[in-house]
């Protein structure tokens, strides 16, 4: 199946394909598959070893990936909306690549609402002087641009208005070469802005770590990267420990990013999954 | 509404080897931005939505969209929609043939042999010789550089978009070719032309040529199976007289040194036309769900 992750309808969001049944599978034809499929990500249900409710494998389409968010969200909601897998007081444990992980499943307006902990996020460095690439031209001022690694490793600034942040152009090439000069995934820009449903608007740009997607369209360990930084300055935005973010109106989506900080300071990300195409596969 | 949806691997045997398709097999009441809205979001290199006819000569009406913009005409959406119809039971061939209704007008489509062994080709838009260059023409010089050459000479051809064809010594030299990505795409921009088709004669007992087409503009890629590309060498060699003998027909293989192995089946018949096609493998067999606008 083809899920739409992130999104209050098909289309908005970030796709992912889904193979339930991947027990007969090798790597190589995993691989293979997830090439042809083209997604971003393709994940790939095995029956799980003990202490896990379920497990997946996760490729792009040229390589396997430990963790990743958005693959994780529409994996957890396949597999409590399938009953692939029962929670227990709304959580269940997914095994991939980078171990054990918890997720949470919450119910919202009779829809299944999955949730995914992040990786803990660390600030690496900040960034000293003029912003590259244009982004100086939006900066919030005062405050440096910082790279956080929680697997993936983002530059992270802050836009002084959400209005900028929509409107800005980016200059892919001076993004590229300030990712490949500091060895980052790429660099994500965010500003708080007082919507209907949400209270945080993000873009991420990676144009040196993907070429041809150089605007990714809903960021999982982005937004989870910003959500520690404004964390730890204790500006979360909504009720202090809970928000929404949009993500890829710029590019024809719209996409939502249900954020939670719990009390141990771990960033949780969901968010609702639309199923687009059901079917059977033949490989 | 759940519409059915297939997707499948056109110009391959199995899985994987050829050149993927997404098909809406149902979809009427989409409207063109939705059309492209899913085109997008299948990031398929086409997405083809099939409509009832409205002409009595067509079995069949498509829309082809890559997932930046619709498409007059496309050589393997065309092949894989029909062969998802016919799989579907949803058409069925007169006196062999299907007609296809598109914004490129009416296209008939040949129909061979049942189930796995099924084969369809496409009748494709005429070519024409656009320019026959010198080898050692100044302008193709860049792209060229390091290849060794075979007989013919260079030849941009017109088959609705434009390919600059170049026949390579050997097959071996063919394949392991590395193509020189800026002065391609830079060959495309100054002429108007897609690329860079590159093509040699081939000793294998299945296929006649191996082709290689390395596209330089918009996209720097190397396609794995490309259906228009191949019916313009096939008029080109045409009018060289160069076919081989076998009434017309031969195939090739492409798509080797990217990961994919797909052979593409060519006639030219009496009357000079090209019909391109070959096989194709369903992948996924389902239903979509997307709202309508």
């Amino acid at each position: 199946m083809q899920l739409d992750v992130f999104a209050a309808r098909p289309g908005l969001g970030n796709p992912l394909g889904v193979v339930l049944d991947a027990a007969d599978l090798d790597g190589a034809s995993m691989q293979a598959l997830a090439a042809w499929l083209n997604l971003s990500e393709t994940v790939f249900f095995l029956p799980p070893e003990a202490g896990a409710d379920y497990r997946i494998r996760i490729f792009t389409p040229g390589s396997e990936l430990p963790f990743a968010g958005h693959p994780s969200v529409g994996a957890a909601w396949a597999a409590a909306q399938l009953g692939l897998a029962q929670p227990r007081a709304g959580a269940l444990v997914q095994q991939c690549g980078a171990g054990l992980l918890p997720v949470r499943i919450e119910a919202e307006a009779g829809r299944l609402l999955p949730f995914v902990r992040s990786p803990r996020a660390r600030e690496l460095a900040r960034h000293e002087g003029p912003l590259p690439a244009g982004l100086e031209a939006l900066a919030a001022p005062g405050i440096a641009a910082a790279l956080w690694d929680n697997g993936p490793r983002w530059w992270l600034v802050e836009a002084a208005s959400a209005a900028r942040l929509r409107s800005l152009r980016p200059d892919f090439a001076g993004i590229a070469a300030w990712s490949n000069a500091t060895a980052s995934t790429g660099v994500a820009v965010f500003a708080f802005e007082d919507g209907a449903d949400h209270q945080l608007a993000v873009r991420a740009f990676c144009p040196g770590d993907a070429v041809n997607v150089p605007e990714d369209p809903v960021t999982g360990s982005a937004n989870a990267a910003i959500a520690a930084c404004l964390h730890r300055q204790g500006r979360l935005p909504g009720d202090g420990h809970s928000y929404v973010a949009s993500q890829g109106r710029e590019l024809g989506r719209d996409g939502r990013v249900a954020v939670r900080v719990d009390a141990e300071g771990d960033v949780w990300i969901g968010g609702q999954v639309q199923q687009v195409i059901a079917g059977t596969l033949d490989w | 509404m759940p519409r059915r949806y297939v997707q499948l691997d056109v110009f391959a045997s199995r899985p994987g080897d050829g050149n993927p398709l997404a098909v809406v097999l149902e979809a009427q009441g989409l409207d063109d931005a939705t059309m492209q809205a899913i085109a997008r979001w299948t990031r398929l290199p086409e997405t083809t939505f099939v409509f009832p006819p409205t002409t009595p000569e067509a079995t069949h009406a498509i829309r082809i969209f890559s997932p930046r913009r619709e498409v007059p005409f496309a050589g393997h959406p065309s092949v894989g929609t029909a062969y998802a119809l016919l799989d579907a039971g949803l058409v069925t061939p007169r006196d062999g043939l299907l007609v296809q209704q598109g914004i490129a007008g009416n296209l008939p489509l040949r129909v061979h042999g049942e189930g796995a062994a099924r084969t369809v080709a496409v009748r494709t838009p005429r070519a024409r010789v656009q320019e026959i260059a010198a080898a050692d023409d100044t302008r193709l010089a860049a792209a060229l550089a390091g290849l060794q050459l075979g007989a013919l000479p260079p030849v941009q051809m017109d088959g609705g978009r434009r390919w600059w064809l170049v026949e390579l010594a050997s097959e071996a030299h063919l394949r392991s070719a590395e193509p020189d990505w800026d002065a391609i795409a830079a060959l495309a921009e100054a002429s108007d032309s897609m690329g860079l088709f590159v093509y040699a004669r081939s000793t294998d007992p299945v296929y006649y040529y191996a082709v290689r087409a390395f596209v330089g503009a918009p996209a720097r890629f190397e396609d794995a199976a490309s259906g228009a590309a191949n019916a313009t060498l096939a008029a080109w060699l045409a009018e060289r007289d160069a076919l081989p003998s076998s009434g017309g027909f031969y195939r090739v293989s492409q798509g080797r040194e990217v990961g994919h192995d797909a052979i593409i089946e060519l006639t030219v018949d009496a009357d000079g036309e090209v019909w391109s096609g070959g096989r194709a493998a369903t992948v996924v067999t389902g239903v979509l769900e997307w709202p309508e606008a």
